[in-house]
């Protein structure tokens, strides 16, 4: 009676250690996991602010374009008309007239300049209404001869962008003006011609589009003046300087204000009023302004600390049913009173829940376009004891990230911690490119929570699959074999210490480049060490006389675990034996080259895209012809969202990113509009008489006889259209 | 995108110049219309400077080929570029349009 108490005290006791060591390891993955969310979090806040002011700036500069090339248009008649002066007042109407974006122009002749106006003459036209109304600006009162807009471009001889002002004359209007010197034809400078600038546009385009809610957006001039702010007192009553001042953070604000004002671009934090703030400026080169984007902490954080709870939630829920199966399972053992049967109870309800993780482990790559570059397999063959083997393996921007593991010592302990590495490597890599730096921090994780003395032996790889370029860090694993076409070689790897023996161990990367149909061959002690009935072991010869670089991934899993078959003929195994193959097949030596592009749902923003897609043409040597006709389905994808994914009247933003490389561009039409499948529309029909013929239902139809592939995608709330264009 | 149509002769020619995208295809409509009008005539859309053309551009030119339809008018197609050649061939407009090469 008392041995079977003692038992059973034991045996709680070991299910607290398990529950314990569960506990730390979950803890510690999730801690890493919320690190690194947050990580990805503020650089995609980044990535979104920066695209943002991006997409400003070339907004801003597509205007000041218009104004500045209008005025340099008349600069020709002006310098023959100023010496006849009554002539200039159609001059600045006209050039009022014809663009809309400008609100007056004035020619202001230099002093004493004309022999019958006087000292002072500057015919001026601007807008009131539909109408144009006229004036003269050089009076007593406003002595232009000392304004800036007439000073600054005459010292400098060229262009100049007035620093912003409130209109005196034309109500609360802020402007800017433009001004240019003109000389006459005995090469005098004769006059300024001038186009005045309302700013009121700059209030839409800044304040209409926020990339998260509370954020907003700041314009300062040259000199610091705030020429747009949420806080309608600020603007133009105020500098950043002074907004310093009143600060619990000063220090801080002075410091943005340098560092916006001297035209860089970038980040920084910062607390406002007990908050803090992140703020991403950049500065607009033509005109001297700097736009920033300030987002509240709370509003980028959001989203993870939300995140993490869920995650926590999950896993009190496992942690609890954990305990409810060992609660189960020594109450059971308590009835029966029979120790051998209770023990061999738990085993097989942790064979099953090994059972359950082995079918997460990953069988086929999904249906990237990109794995066609890579022909790979696996396996798994279970011991009859649990053991702890694992392996992994998925594709991230181009890149395999794959590992191959074996825990040390067999059982319920093993599978647990086999399970833990598993989910380490998988919340590491997503974010990580680096194979050392991910099993360092592995290690860390692992060897801080070690109760069990347990360890890991582990290869990690990044395959890039474009360059067939490998990097890899092996943590004690048998080295992978390289099977090449002049038969199978052992990778060299350097001694690293298993995972989880010693904290603060440095573990070293190693590379080395594939060449297509050379295949990495990696595998557990399972297989090297697989016995016949007389104890002999498989061994390393008879392994790599099994490899062929001829053979397809899996006929090459299919022939290895053969050979051991047919060798260990009936032999128990008492360890698992695990294989995983990848084969590189990819012969396009290509380099690839992104670029970005955000828009606003404005069909006027076209001639952007246009000018985007020349780039992008200019970086893949595109031909005229390839380059119109890419130009034409972007366009047609891109005014689809424009026109249709946001209700009217809306601001919202389209997300154009472009994948270059030497066999295909990819085009990858991002939105947060309704949900919409353009790809679902039936084609048209080009066969129709006129008379049939619909107007409309050409844009996409254009798009799928362009690009060679175009898929569609709903995911996060954002309509995702991948095209592709393979190029030869 | 600059649109000049003149008329001589009960012959009314629209000489495009520039890109016909959609951020332009609204205008363009516009300047347009009065050509729809007059469609029983003959209308020359002369593409010698047009560089480039969207859908929507292209159901600018086939409205126009519709309204000369249905007013017994014709329609001419004059000196397009490689390009837009090709996008007339995509969408079946090389053989509802009268191409000509001046």
């Amino acid at each position: 009676m008392a041995k079977k108490d003692s038992f059973n005290i034991a045996a709680a006791l070991q299910g607290m250690m398990i529950i314990i060591v569960a506990l730390l390891t979950v803890e510690a993955s999730s801690l890493i996991q919320y690190f690194y969310s947050q990580r990805i979090i503020k650089e995609e806040a980044e990535r979104r602010a920066q695209g943002q002011l991006d997409a400003t700036e070339l907004n801003i500069n597509s205007i000041v374009d218009q104004v500045e090339t209008a005025v340099r248009n008349n600069l020709w008649s002006a310098s023959i008309q100023v010496t006849n002066p009554d002539s200039l007042w159609n001059l600045v109407r006209g050039i009022v007239k014809d663009n809309p974006v400008i609100y007056g122009s004035s020619i202001a002749l230099m002093e004493n300049y004309s022999k019958t106006e006087g000292r002072m003459f500057a015919p001026y036209a601007h807008r009131e209404g539909n109408d144009i109304v006229f004036g003269q600006l050089g009076t007593e009162e406003y002595d232009y001869l000392s304004k800036e807009w007439f000073v600054k471009p005459l010292e400098t001889g060229g262009g100049y962008w007035s620093e912003p002002y409130y209109d005196e004359g034309g109500g609360d209007m802020l402007m800017t003006t433009y001004s240019i010197p003109v000389k006459d034809r005995k090469g005098r400078t004769a006059a300024v011609l001038t186009a005045d600038v309302s700013l009121d546009w700059l209030n839409s385009l800044l304040e209409g589009v926020q990339v998260y809610p509370n954020s907003f957006n700041m314009l300062v001039s040259r000199t610091g003046k705030i020429m747009l702010a949420p806080a309608e007192t600020l603007v133009m009553q105020k500098t950043v300087q002074e907004l310093a001042a009143q600060q619990d953070d000063s220090s801080t604000f002075n410091s943005i204000n340098k560092a916006m004002l001297s035209g860089e671009r970038g980040s920084v934090s910062f607390k406002y009023k007990g908050k803090v703030n992140y703020m991403f400026f950049n500065q607009v080169a033509r005109t001297g302004w700097s736009m920033s984007i300030v987002i509240p902490h709370d509003e980028i954080y959001g989203s993870v600390n939300k995140m993490g709870k869920t995650v926590l939630l999950t896993q009190i829920i496992g942690i609890l049913m954990l305990i409810l199966v060992l609660w189960a399972s020594l109450f059971r053992q308590k009835k029966m009173q029979e120790v051998t049967v209770s023990k061999n109870r738990i085993e097989d309800e942790l064979k099953v829940a090994r059972g359950i993780q082995m079918s997460m482990l990953p069988k086929i790559l999904p249906p990237y376009p990109e794995t066609s570059d890579v022909d790979m397999s696996a396996i798994i063959v279970p011991a009859k004891e649990v053991g702890g083997d694992l392996y992994d393996f998925f594709v991230r921007n181009e890149k395999m990230f794959f590992c191959i593991g074996d825990v040390s010592g067999k059982g319920v302990p093993a599978s647990l911690v086999m399970a833990v590495t598993r989910s380490l490597f998988r919340t590491l890599a997503a974010h990580e490119i680096s194979p050392q730096r991910i099993v360092t921090t592995m290690n860390e994780s692992m060897s801080a929570t070690n109760e069990s003395n347990m360890f890991v032996t582990l290869f990690c790889g990044v395959l890039d699959l474009q360059s067939g370029h490998l990097r890899y860090c092996n943590a004690g694993h048998n080295a992978p074999y390289l099977v090449k076409a002049d038969g199978p070689v052992q990778l060299s790897v350097e001694p690293n210490l298993p995972l989880a023996v010693l904290e603060n161990t440095p573990y070293s990367e190693q590379e080395m480049d594939l060449t297509t149909g050379e295949g990495l061959f990696l595998y557990t002690d399972g297989l090297n060490e697989a016995e016949d009935s007389s104890l002999v072991q498989f061994g390393e010869k008879r392994l790599e006389k099994a490899l062929n670089s001829i053979l397809s991934a899996s006929d090459q899993v299919k022939v290895m675990t053969d050979a051991v078959k047919i060798f260990v003929g009936g032999a128990p195994q008492s360890d698992d034996l695990t294989i995983l193959y990848i084969k590189y097949m990819n012969n396009v030596d290509v380099e690839t080259a992104e670029r970005h592009l955000i828009l606003h749902n404005d069909i006027q923003q076209i001639p952007q895209l246009a000018d985007f897609i020349e780039s992008v043409a200019d970086l893949a040597h595109l031909d005229v012809g390839t380059t119109m006709s890419i130009n034409l389905a972007l366009e047609e994808a891109v005014s689809n969202v424009i026109m249709y994914a946001y209700p009217e009247g809306s601001d919202g933003l389209v997300d154009i990113e472009a994948i270059i490389r030497k066999d295909m561009l990819r085009f990858i039409i991002s939105d947060n509009g309704i949900a919409f499948d353009p790809t679902a529309a039936p084609d048209a029909d080009v066969n129709l008489d006129l008379e049939d013929r619909p107007i409309g239902g050409l844009g996409i139809f254009l798009v799928k006889n362009i690009m060679d592939t175009v898929s569609y995608q709903r995911s996060d709330g954002k309509n995702i259209l991948t095209m592709t264009k393979k190029l030869s | 995108m600059e649109v000049r149509i003149t008329e001589k002769e009960n012959v009314i020619s629209v000489a495009m110049v520039g890109r016909l995208d959609t951020a332009v295809s609204q205008e363009v409509a516009g300047k347009m219309q009065p050509v729809l009008d007059e469609a029983q005539k003959t209308i020359i859309l002369d593409c010698k400077e047009l560089s480039y053309i969207s859908s929507s551009g292209l159901r600018i030119f086939l409205t126009v080929r519709k309204a000369a339809a249905a007013k017994g008018g014709k329609v001419i197609v004059r000196d397009i570029n490689n390009e837009i050649r090709q996008v007339f061939m995509m969408t079946g407009f090389l053989n509802l349009f009268e191409i000509q090469e001046s």
